[in-house]
C-alpha cells in the first residue's frame, strides 16, 4: 500500500473520529455521559493526534496535543467536568474540526492560538500539569513524509539486521565532534532487565554496531551453578564507543534499561580520535594492564582481520593524518571475512610458493643461475605467503584472558595464593592452534596451581613468599611458538613419580630413567601424582590429554623443574598448520614426506644389530630399549626398497598411543618446509598418509601419518578409507 | 522469517506500523484493540507484539496484564504505541509489564530500531 492511500485511510479515520466525539460532546452537554463517554472523546483526538505527527500534519498534531491534555485531565477527574469546561472542549471540537477539513483541502489552517491558549489557561488550576505538557515537541518529532515514502519504496530489506548500518551512524556527528574523547560506558544490567522479554544483550549489540567494543566484563558476581538466580543480573559491561557520535545517539540503545543507575556513560579521558581507529581486543591500561576479552565474540568460521599498513610511506602532514585517522574511523579498521574464503587464499598462495619452486627449479637446471627477477619473485612469494598466514594469526590474548578468572577460582578453592604475571600476549598463532590450545593450557594453569604451588603456611615454613607466582608467557622461537606456564612452587619429585609409575605399572621396576624421562611420565595416561584426587585437576586424566592435545596440532609439551624451586611447562607450537616442516625421504622411487614433529634422530645400524622376532617383526637396541623396526615400503605395499637395515635409513619417530617406532627408508633426501595439500579433497582418504603436497621438481609426495603407518599392519595394501 | 502483531484501533497507523516493519523485513499481523489481539494470540505466537495504549474493548495496558498472566507470552517482547516519552509514562508503561516503547511519531528507522532492541 502506498504512503498516499494510507494516509487516505487516516483522513477517513479523522470523520470517524471526529463523528464519535461530537456525538459523545453533545450527550455530556445533556449531561447523560458516563466515564466512557469521555474517554471516546480522548481515544477520537489521542488516535487523530497520532496519525498527524506520522503524516507530519504539525499545526494539526500541536493542536490535538493541547486539547488532548485537557480531556487527559477531564477524564482523570482532575478538571471538572463543568458547563464551563464542557463548552470549551465544544470550542476545541470545532477548532479541530477545520482543522483536519484544512488537511483535506477544504480551506485554510485555522488560528488555533486563542483556542490553545483558553485550553492551557484551563489547565492553569494545576500549574504543575502545564509544566508537564510543555507542547508538542515539534522539532524533536519532526517527520519528514519525503523520508518515509523513500523508506518505504526501497526493496524489503532481508535482513532485518542491517536495519542499524554502522557506516551511517559513523558518519554521525562527524562534521561537529571531531576529535573528541571516545564514550565510557559501564552498564550494569539490573533483574529487572531480565523480565517481560527484555534481553540486555540486545543493548551490548547495538553499541557494538554503533562501532562500540567491549573493554572488559566483569563477571565477578556470577555465582556458582546451583545458586544461580535467572532472574538475576550478575555481569558488568564496560565499553567504548566511538566519539564522533553524539551523545543522544549514544544514550539510544539503553532506552529501555530499566533501571538508569544501571548506566554510566563519560566521555572517556585522555582517549584521542585516533584510538578508536583500532578497536580489536587490547590492553586496557586502565585495567592494570591484565589481557582484556575479545572486543566482540565471533562465529567460529569467522575470523577477525587487522587492516594491513602500508609497509611504508612517507610520513604524511598532520592534516592528512588527521584525516587519514578519520577515514579510518568512518571505515572501521578491521573486516570481517569469511574463513572458507581465506583457506582458500591461503591455499592458493601454497600452489604459488610450489609453483614458484618448480620454475626456479627448472630455470637453475636450464644454467640461467643469476636472473635478479627470480631472486624477487622468490622473495616475494615467501612473503605473500607469510602474509596469508599472518591473516589466519590471532593474538594469544585471547585464551590467556581466560587464565586471571581461572586463577581467581583456584584461589578461592585451593585457599592458595597467586601472584598471575602474563607475558607476551600480543604473540600471534593460527586461529584453529588458538581454538584447540585453551583447554590443554587451562588444564597446565589448574595442575601448577593445584599441584606446584604450596599453601601459604607450607610457602612460609620453606621460606618463600606467601603468594606464589604462576607466569605465562608467549614467544617467537624459530618457526614455533612456545606458550609457558611456570611456577614457583614445590617442583616435580621424581622420587615419587617413579615410585607411582612403578606401582601402576606404567614402568618396570628397574627401569633406569633419566630425570627428562621420568617428568614425562606426568604425562602417562592414567598417572596423577596427587595425594588425594582433587576436584580440579586431580582425576588423572588431565596431563595425557594435554599432551595428546598438544601433539595432535603437531606440537610438543616439555617439562623443565627443579625439586623445590618450581616448574616450567612450555608448549612448542607450529604458527601454521597450513605448512608442515618434513624430513623427505625415499623409497624405492617414491618420495614421502615424515613430519619432523616425530622424528627423535636417523641412524644406520650395523649389520646384525636389527633381530628378528619372528613373524617378520624386527627390533633394534636404542640405548636399552628395544624398538620395533617397520618397513615403509613393507607398510605401503612399495616394491623394491631396500629391506637390510644395515644398508637402509632407519629413523626413530614418537608416537602418541602407541611408543616410539623406527621407520626404515632408502635415503634422507632433504629437510625443508612443504604445503600441505589435503589428499582428501583430490582424491581419498588413505591408511597411513596424512596428506600430500607438490615437490620443487613437479613431483607429488605423500606426506606420512607417521601414527598411522606404526599402526599398519605389515604386507597389506592400504585401504582406502571412505571418505 | 519473524512476525510481529501490530495491536491499534486507527487503521491508518496499522498500516503505517505495517509498511514500515514490512520493508525491515517482518511479516506483520493486525489486531484492532486488545480483545482482537487475545483471539489472534490464543493460537498464534508472533516474535514480538506492538500496541497502542488507547484502544475500546481492552486497551494496551490490560492486553499487557493478560500477556504477562499467560505462561506462554509471559517472555514476550511488547512495545507500547506512545504519543509522550515522559519519564512518567515510561515507568507506567514497565510498570504495566511492556518491554520498550515507541513514540509516536516514529520514522521507519526509530521504528525498526526499537524492535531489534527486544528482539534476537
Amino acid at each position: 500500500m502506498a504512503p498516499e492511500d494510507i494516509q487516505q485511510i487516516f483522513l477517513q479515520e479523522c470523520e470517524e473520529g471526529l463523528a464519535s466525539a461530537e456525538e459523545a460532546l453533545l450527550t455530556i452537554k445533556a449531561g447523560a455521559h458516563d466515564q466512557e463517554t469521555i474517554n471516546t472523546i480522548f481515544r477520537a483526538v489521542h488516535s487523530i493526534k497520532g496519525g498527524a505527527g506520522a503524516f507530519g500534519f504539525l499545526a494539526l498534531q500541536s493542536f490535538t496535543h493541547h486539547f488532548e491534555t485537557v480531556l487527559d485531565k477531564a477524564r482523570d477527574g482532575e478538571l471538572l467536568l463543568d458547563a464551563a469546561l464542557t463548552e470549551l472542549l465544544i470550542s476545541a471540537f470545532d477548532v479541530l474540526a477545520d482543522h483536519v477539513a484544512a488537511i483535506r483541502g477544504a480551506g485554510d489552517a485555522p488560528d488555533d492560538a486563542a483556542m490553545i491558549d483558553a485550553l492551557r489557561t484551563a489547565l492553569t488550576i494545576k500549574p504543575a500539569a502545564g509544566a508537564a505538557a510543555p507542547g508538542p515537541q515539534a522539532p524533536a518529532l519532526s517527520f519528514d513524509l519525503g523520508t518515509m515514502m523513500a523508506a518505504l519504496s526501497q526493496e524489503p530489506d532481508p535482513d532485518p539486521s542491517g536495519i542499524a548500518p554502522s557506516d551511517a551512524t559513523a558518519s554521525d556527528g562527524d562534521d561537529t565532534s571531531d576529535g573528541q574523547a571516545e564514550w565510557e560506558i559501564m552498564f550494569a544490567p539490573t533483574g529487572g532487565d531480565l523480565i517481560n522479554g527484555a534481553e540486555p544483550l540486545l543493548v551490548i549489540r547495538e553499541l557494538i554496531e554503533l562501532g562500540g567494543r567491549i573493554v572488559s566484563v566483569n563477571a565477578d558476581r556470577v555465582p556458582p551453578v546451583d545458586a544461580f538466580d535467572p532472574a538475576a543480573a550478575y555481569v558488568t559491561w564496560r565499553l567504548r564507543l566511538p566519539g564522533t557520535l553524539d551523545e543522544a545517539r549514544v544514550r539510544e540503545p539503553f532506552d529501555f534499561v530499566s533501571d538508569p543507575a544501571s548506566v554510566a556513560i563519560a566521555r572517556a579521558p585522555g582517549s584521542p580520535v585516533a584510538d578508536h581507529v583500532a578497536p580489536r581486543p587490547q590492553t586496557d591500561p586502565a585495567a592494570g594492564g591484565r589481557p582484556v576479552p575479545a572486543a566482540e565474540p565471533l562465529p567460529d568460521n569467522v575470523v577477525r582481520l587487522e587492516r594491513a599498513e602500508p609497509v611504508s610511506r612517507p610520513a604524511p602532514p598532520a592534516a592528512a593524518a588527521v584525516a587519514d585517522a578519520k577515514a579510518k574511523a568512518a571505515n572501521g579498521a578491521t573486516i570481517r571475512v569469511d574463513l572458507e574464503k581465506l583457506d582458500r587464499l591461503v591455499d592458493l598462495v601454497g600452489e604459488l610458493v610450489i609453483t614458484q619452486s618448480m620454475l626456479s627449479q627448472r630455470l637453475l637446471s636450464s644454467g640461467m643461475t643469476r636472473l635478479e627477477e627470480l631472486t624477487d619473485l622468490d622473495q616475494l612469494t615467501r612473503e605473500l605467503q607469510d602474509s596469508a598466514m599472518a591473516i589466519r594469526a590471532q593474538p594469544v590474548r585471547s585464551v590467556f584472558g581466560r587464565v586471571p578468572r581461572i586463577v581467581r577460582e583456584l584461589e578461592a578453592s585451593t585457599g592458595k595464593r597467586v601472584n598471575l604475571e602474563v607475558e607476551g600476549e600480543a604473540t600471534e598463532l593460527d586461529k584453529t592452534v588458538i581454538e584447540r590450545i585453551g583447554e590443554p593450557l587451562t588444564h597446565l594453569v589448574r595442575n601448577c596451581v593445584d599441584h606446584g604451588i604450596e599453601t601459604p603456611a607450607e610457602r612460609i615454613a620453606c621460606g618463600k613468599p606467601p603468594e606464589g607466582r604462576l607466569r605465562l608467557s608467549a614467544e617467537h622461537k624459530g618457526s614455533r611458538i612456545v606458550i609457558s606456564v611456570s611456577d614457583d612452587g614445590r617442583g616435580i619429585d621424581r622420587a615419587r613419580v617413579l615410585e607411582i609409575a612403578v606401582k601402576r605399572g606404567i614402568v618396570p621396576v628397574d627401569a633406569k630413567l633419566s630425570d627428562e624421562e621420568i617428568d614425562q611420565l606426568i604425562f602417562a595416561p592414567g598417572f596423577s601424582t596427587a595425594q588425594q584426587v582433587s576436584s580440579i585437576s586431580g582425576r588423572g586424566v588431565g596431563m595425557d590429554v594435554v599432551r595428546q592435545n598438544v601433539q595432535a596440532l603437531g606440537g610438543r609439551v616439555t617439562i623443565q623443574s627443579t625439586l623445590g624451586a618450581g616448574s616450567t611447562f612450555a608448549l612448542a607450537l607450529p604458527l601454521t598448520l597450513a605448512i608442515v616442516d618434513g624430513m623427505i625421504v625415499s623409497v624405492a622411487d617414491q618420495t614421502y614426506i615424515i613430519p619432523l614433529t616425530h622424528v627423535v634422530e636417523s641412524l644406520r645400524p650395523e649389520r646384525g644389530a636389527v633381530q628378528s622376532t619372528g613373524f617378520g617383526n624386527r627390533m633394534l637396541n636404542v640405548r636399552g630399549s628395544y624398538l620395533p623396526v617397520l618397513g615403509v615400503g613393507d607398510k605401503l605395499g612399495v616394491a623394491g626398497a631396500i629391506s637390510e637395515p644395515a644398508e637402509a635409513v632407519l629413523i626413530v619417530v614418537e608416537t602418541e598411543g602407541l611408543g616410539t617406532a623406527i621407520l626404515m627408508v632408502d635415503e634422507i633426501i632433504d629437510q625443508r618446509q612443504v604445503v600441505i595439500k589435503s589428499l582428501e579433497t583430490h582424491y581419498q582418504q588413505v591408511e597411513g598418509v596424512a596428506g600430500a603436497t607438490i615437490l620443487g621438481d613437479g613431483r607429488v609426495a605423500l606426506i606420512l601419518d607417521v601414527e598411522g603407518i606404526v599402526a599398519l599392519r605389515d604386507g597389506t595394501m592400504p585401504r582406502l578409507l571412505a571418505s | 522469517m519473524k512476525q510481529i502483531l501490530a495491536v491499534d484501533d486507527s487503521m491508518s497507523m496499522r498500516m503505517l506500523l505495517r509498511a514500515s516493519l514490512t520493508a525491515a523485513g517482518f511479516k506483520v499481523e493486525e489486531a484492532e484493540d486488545g480483545r482482537a489481539a487475545l483471539e489472534w494470540l490464543d493460537n498464534n505466537s508472533p516474535t514480538l507484539v506492538i500496541t497502542d495504549i488507547n484502544m475500546p474493548r481492552l486497551d494496551g495496558f490490560g492486553l499487557i496484564a493478560e500477556l504477562r498472566a499467560r505462561d506462554r507470552f509471559r517472555d514476550i517482547p511488547v512495545l507500547v504505541l506512545t504519543t509522550e516519552s515522559s519519564p512518567e509514562k515510561k515507568a507506567r508503561a514497565r510498570e504495566a509489564g511492556a518491554t520498550g516503547w515507541i513514540v509516536k511519531p516514529f520514522d521507519p528507522e526509530k521504528l525498526a530500531a526499537a524492535v531489534r532492541r527486544v528482539t534476537h
